[in-house]
């Protein structure tokens, strides 16, 4: 050793060199340090591995190799982190000493959870998996430990995602979920029915062109396109109602609301859109509408018909006595008229039907009468107007006409006629009764004229001396007057 | 701290190439066996760090220095012939 130059280097010497010829030719060597200008540098045989080395070096799963006695003989920087030893301590240790408890069976291929110890004493859940190797001639484990806290937390926002996918899938409504900028991060089902366009990742104005349904609401109108979105993004809006620009969906109606989206710390993070369909309920809103002004029409005009009749009731009335009666007739006629009109709304009022319920309070006369006719539903507004023109008719036959002896007949009869559009003909004929004579017109006969010509109807009413005749034309259907 | 009368070995490797590999499980045994409680063993990644291939002149892969007891032996390759680490270093006469 006195040759040697510096004292740490120890020089190779004879019987050295010849070991390491010896050792090459025996292939018992795999890499060599080759000087590359002044500084050493290794050359493995198997040069290849080196993109294995960065590999193994740089995969997010922990790896050590461990020899068939359970020593670890290679560990990667991962399970460095994962275990927060450096390489050197963990290096000749044995693998059971990784981890907390029972250590994990190492199955060939199996795929198994443990708890990793770490240099702080906290433990790790991980997933340990096993497979056999070969090192040269040597048989030893490689081992791979997956971080299951990462992957753990992974799966449950997976599962919220999944979750929050569901609600938005079921939803009827067009869900919209904005980020703070207007754009759409998320949409339900029915929302991306709506869209015009796919509508993640665009500005809610672009992918949902609308205008306010009602043009007297300006609230939209106060917006541009760009500030629609951020307000949607960023103010809370109820039940606006509005429509779609295009053609497709112009016929819809919808409800516009928006209301914050919060993080846990209850700071806003854009908002949740929706669309609720109201086409259906605005639809109903509207006919109630219409129906209300129609009832309202008719309540006027009813108003108007009853103090008519009580005003010319009085005049033709010489007591009250008789007053009462006739009033009361009228009356009756009128609300019987009406409890048809209610009953059959929906399917509309034959003339059989309106003629049986006038005729009703004469029906101990019932043979008497004699009613017949096709089929012909009657219009809404011809049903009163007939209804008191019968009961003045029946009246009159009572007080002086067919009615008032023992042996007279009435015959009521109708049929359709084509004369400038349908029309109906409805006859009446006395017979039998006490000779007529011509009287000056009551107000029984002016009461007839008046609300049949409201009807549009001709009508004839002729004094033969063996029984009075009344003869009705009218229109099945007319514009009504203004 | 050193062992005394203990054998004080130091074994050169690269990385995990597969006569490192075999040479570290081989040198484990072979002390277990024959230098049970008085060995200590330094195992040098020259892959990691190069630069201390200079002071045992290491030439090849795996190499193993017998650094006590004195004089220092080295024996080179993957320490697969028992026999001859036996006697390469003076467990066993030769």
């Amino acid at each position: 050793m006195a040759e040697v130059v510096q004292s740490n280097v120890q020089p190779i010497e004879f019987e050295d060199a010849e070991q390491v010829i010896h050792a090459i030719h025996h292939g018992d060597v795999d890499a060599f340090v080759v000087m590359k200008g002044t500084d050493p540098q290794v050359v493995t045989l198997a040069g290849a591995d080196e993109s294995y080395r960065v590999l193994v070096q740089r995969m997010n799963e922990g790896v050590l190799t461990i020899g068939s006695d359970g020593y670890i003989i290679f560990v990667n920087d991962r399970l460095s982190e994962l275990t927060g030893f450096p390489a050197d301590d963990l290096i000749e240790r044995h693998v059971a000493t990784l981890f907390a408890g029972e250590p994990p069976a190492l199955v060939p291929d199996a795929s198994l959870e443990a708890s990793l110890l770490r240099r702080d004493d906290s433990q790790l859940p991980v997933k340990v998996w096993t497979r056999p190797i070969s090192i040269g001639e040597k048989s030893a484990t490689l081992v791979t430990l997956t971080d299951l806290s990462v992957y753990r937390r992974a799966e449950q926002l997976a599962a919220a995602e999944r979750f929050t996918r569901s609600i938005l899938e079921q939803a009827t409504n067009a869900i919209i979920v904005l980020a703070p900028d207007g754009s759409i991060t998320h949409a339900s089902l029915m929302a991306e029915d709506l869209a015009e366009q796919p509508p993640v990742g665009r500005a809610f104005s672009q992918a949902f062109p609308l205008e306010a349904y009602n043009t007297a609401d300006t609230l939209l109108e106060r917006f541009s396109a760009k500030e629609l979105d951020q307000a949607l993004a960023t103010k809370p809006f109820h039940g606006v109602e509005i429509k779609f620009r295009s053609e497709r969906l112009s016929k819809r109606v919808f409800l516009l609301s928006a209301g914050p989206l919060l993080d846990e710390k209850k700071v806003s993070v854009g908002s949740i859109v929706t669309l609720t369909e109201i086409t259906e309920r605005k639809h109903a809103e509207e006919q109630q509408a219409t129906i209300a002004a129609e009832l309202n029409h008719r309540f006027k005009n009813m108003l108007s018909l009853v103090q008519s009749l009580a005003a010319q009731t009085v005049r033709s009335s010489e007591t009250l006595e008789n007053f009462n009666d006739a009033f009361s007739g009228r009356l009756q006629a009128l609300a019987s008229a009406h409890d048809l009109l209610t009953q059959t709304h929906s399917r509309g009022i034959g003339l059989s039907e309106l003629a049986t319920s006038i005729l009703a309070p004469f029906r101990s006369r019932d043979e008497r009468i004699k009613a017949s006719g096709s089929h012909i539903v009657l219009p809404v507004d011809a049903v009163i107007p007939l209804a008191m023109a019968l009961h003045e008719l029946t009246t009159n036959a009572v007080k002086y006409g067919a009615l008032s002896n023992a042996s007279g007949h009435i015959d009521i009869a109708w049929r359709l006629v084509e004369q400038n559009g349908s029309r109906v003909e409805l006859t009446w004929q006395e017979s039998g009764g006490p000779t007529v004579k011509r009287r000056a017109a009551g107000f029984g006969t002016k009461l007839i004229n008046r609300v049949l010509r409201d009807l549009g109807a001709e009508t004839e009413i002729k004094f033969n001396p063996q029984g009075l005749s009344c003869t009705v034309v009218f229109p099945l259907q007319r514009t009504r007057a203004p | 701290m050193m062992i005394e009368e203990g054998y004080n070995l130091r074994l050169y490797v690269a990385g995990q190439t597969p006569k490192s590999i075999a040479a570290i499980a081989n040198l484990r045994r072979i002390c277990d066996q024959h230098l049970a409680g008085k060995y200590e063993i330094e195992i040098v990644d020259l892959m990691a760090n190069p630069a201390l291939a200079q002071r045992h002149q290491i030439v090849a892969i795996p190499t193993l220095i017998r650094q006590l007891p004195e004089p220092l032996k080295r024996i080179i390759g993957d320490l697969s012939n028992v026999e001859k680490v036996l006697v390469g270093l003076d467990i066993r006469p030769n």
